[in-house]
């Protein structure tokens, strides 16, 4: 009897340690993910005391509002742009930095290279809206090469607005790249890039048949991982243009914030919310279905 | 096939030497292998004739050309590595083709020789697996054949077989040499095993920290020592290295007096290194010609055809052999004869051989 409780007890006691932990992160994720789901299917919630129920209306009245499709668009074209950007120059500046140069050279670019991800979002924003102002140092620059004959309002300007932000999130977000496919590139034996000299290939060859394979995996978990941060992005984008000009740069996390706390209609903001939650968690089930193979 | 000449060559790492100097002369279609103790420079030497590490002094000529700035791929070699480096994600028949794809070859020829390297090195139902897929055995045969398919004028090979099992090791060192025989490339070969050194070298180069010892053929090597070291490096069980007196009539050993000639050039009184294999240490029965001792014999190795016999000569441990049917008994004393027409000896400063 006492065997058996004693029993119950050593193998409970990690359980119980565990308890306020679950407790916690139960209450503090299910209560808001139940709220925001149940906003979603009333009119008027917050505002009023009494709250009408409308079921799906407000599913119904989002698909067929053109805000939420432009936004929709705003979203792809930033989220695969930005992950994009960030392979591109996370796999490029990770090989700079893994060439085989002075040890201490290479700590220093290291270091430096991944200043841009230790700063804020309020920070990154306020830098680039300084930098890219129409009297900023990126126009003067521009004008001084005679790139640009007059300076450019590039968050300003409709058409100019989401390649800005682009380039603020590929800065902002490439170091978590780099930084993955460094580690991934020290696992790629050195013998197997000798093998490839002296079979004959140059550098792009050893990059696409030797490199390139060997970090397959790793490319396609942090890009997934990429794709599911920026999907939700919200601060820098909405610090940086704010959605603007107009709705140019307005993606579903900014129309959620303005639909609730610059519009006060927080049943429909929670509807937005809700479809970015379905379409996050898809990416998430693909992702730890990826991570799960790996293993 | 090509002639190597490896001429005052110099490696330094930082401020440190790693090779003092080299000089081979390897003719067209010879296999030279390069054995030495772990850190002697082997692999840099190796790496050096592949274009894989700077050079920072002398001078590499493969055929009439002196190679020194030339890239890998320029130099008319292939090299097989000992961890084979086979690409992971590329099939046995692209791993293959590769450096043929890269240098543009038609690819019906491409095909065409692949799979006649396949057919000579049995590789033909593993052409489309992914060296995953394969046994240590079968990856260093695609290593192998990923450096055929070239048809380089020199093969470099580092340490190929020291991830294989004994007996794997006995079949690739055969395969190795029929196909040296087949193909006449010239090889240099890189090894710590002396059985692969002895049967696969037309000649052997044995170095040490970064300077060569000696070289020559394994018949030189074995049986006509230059130094100590080099005595002492080749054979199993290795040769008896003990130092002695000269007597007026040959060599006191501890206690014991041996008859027997001594070169001309020592004196009564002087101290010599004196160098016995342990083929030439029999029971005085096996061997009645040789000079005979009666020692103390401490233990008796069974091998099978010969037995080891280890006993002691004052405070040396020597090791002799006999038949493996002989009955000895350990811990007893016995005759034993030593052949002393095939000793060395070796000045103990120089470490030099004394002819
Ligand atoms: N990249 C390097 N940097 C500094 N020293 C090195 C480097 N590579 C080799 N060395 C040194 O050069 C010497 C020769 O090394 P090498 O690899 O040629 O030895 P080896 O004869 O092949 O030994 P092994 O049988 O263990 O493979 C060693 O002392 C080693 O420490
Ligand atoms: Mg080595």
């Amino acid at each position: 009897m006492t065997s058996m409780f004693r029993h119950m007890t050593t193998r409970g006691t990690p359980y119980l340690f565990l308890l306020p932990g679950l407790v916690i992160l139960g209450a503090l994720l299910s209560v808001p993910l139940y709220k925001v789901v149940e906003y979603s299917l009333y009119d008027n919630v917050i505002v009023e005391r009494e709250p009408t129920f409308v079921g799906l209306d407000n599913y119904a009245n989002l698909l067929s509002d053109s805000g939420f499709w432009s936004a929709g668009l705003n979203t792809i074209v930033f989220t695969v742009g930005s992950v994009l950007g960030h392979m591109v120059v996370g796999i490029g500046l990770a090989l700079l930095v893994n060439a085989d140069i002075a040890p201490r050279a290479r700590t220093f670019f290291r270091s430096m290279l991944i200043l841009p991800w230790i700063f804020t979002a309020v920070v990154v924003a306020l830098n680039w809206q300084l930098l890219l102002n129409p009297f900023g140092l990126v126009n003067y620059v521009l004008q001084w090469l005679g790139l640009v004959s007059e300076p450019l309002d590039w968050l300003g300007n409709p058409d100019l607005a989401m390649w800005s932000l682009l380039l603020i999130s590929t800065w902002r977000g490439y170091p978590f790249i780099m930084v993955s496919f460094l580690s991934g590139l020290q696992t790629v034996p050195k013998e197997l890039y000798e093998a490839a000299e002296i079979d004959g290939a140059g550098f792009w060859h050893k990059f696409w048949h030797v490199t390139l394979p060997q970090l397959k995996p790793v490319i396609f978990g942090v890009a997934l991982l990429d794709l599911i941060w920026t999907f939700q992005l919200f601060p820098l984008v909405w610090l940086s243009t704010g959605g603007g000009p107009g709705r140019a740069t307005e993606v579903l996390s900014t129309l959620t914030f303005r639909l609730g706390f610059v519009d006060f209609q927080f049943a429909q903001a929670a509807t937005v919310a809700v479809s970015i939650l379905i379409i996050s968690a898809a990416f998430t089930l693909l992702y730890l279905r990826n991570e799960a193979r790996r293993l | 096939m090509s002639r190597i000449e490896i001429r005052n060559l110099v490696k330094m790492y930082g401020a440190h030497k790693a090779l003092h100097g080299i000089d081979i002369s390897i003719q067209p279609g010879e296999f030279c292998v390069l054995v030495g103790p772990s850190g002697c420079g082997k692999s840099t030497t190796l790496r050096m004739v592949a274009g894989l590490e700077t050079i920072s002094g002398g001078e590499i000529a493969i055929g009439e050309r002196v190679v020194n700035g030339l890239r890998p791929k320029e130099r008319g070699i292939a090299m097989v590595f000992q961890n084979y480096a086979l690409y992971p994600s590329k099939t046995v028949y692209n791993n293959m083709a590769f450096s043929l794809q890269l240098s543009r070859m038609p690819r019906d020829e491409i095909d065409r020789r692949v799979r006649e390297v396949a057919e000579i090195l049995e590789l033909t139902p593993l052409l489309d697996r992914k060296p995953g897929a394969l046994s240590g055995g079968q990856r260093q045969r695609v290593a192998m054949g990923r450096a055929i398919v070239r048809d380089p004028e020199v093969f470099l090979f580092d340490e190929p077989l020291s991830n294989l099992d004994a007996k794997l090791r006995g079949q690739m060192r055969a395969e190795i040499k029929r196909l040296h025989q087949r193909l006449e490339n010239t090889i240099i070969y890189v090894t710590h095993d002396q059985v692969e050194a002895m049967t696969l070298a037309d000649r052997i180069v044995i170095m040490r920290d970064g300077r060569i010892e000696q070289q020559g053929t394994p018949d030189q090597i074995f049986h006509d020592p230059d130094t100590v070291f080099v005595a002492g490096f080749m054979g199993s069980p290795p040769m008896n290295l003990v130092e002695c007196m000269v007597t007026p009539t040959g060599l006191k050993l501890g206690q014991n007096d041996i008859a027997c000639a001594t070169p001309s050039s020592l004196r009564a009184g002087d101290s010599v290194i004196c160098g016995i294999r342990p083929d030439d240490i029999r029971p005085s029965a096996d061997l009645p010609a040789g000079a005979s001792i009666t020692l103390p014999v401490n233990l008796i190795e069974q091998l099978g055809t010969e037995k080891l016999v280890h006993f002691m000569v004052g405070e040396h441990a020597l090791i002799g052999k006999t038949g493996g049917r002989t009955s000895l008994t350990e811990g007893a004393a016995h005759p034993l004869s030593f052949d002393m027409a095939h000793a060395y000896f070796f000045d103990p400063k120089t470490e030099k051989r004394i002819r």
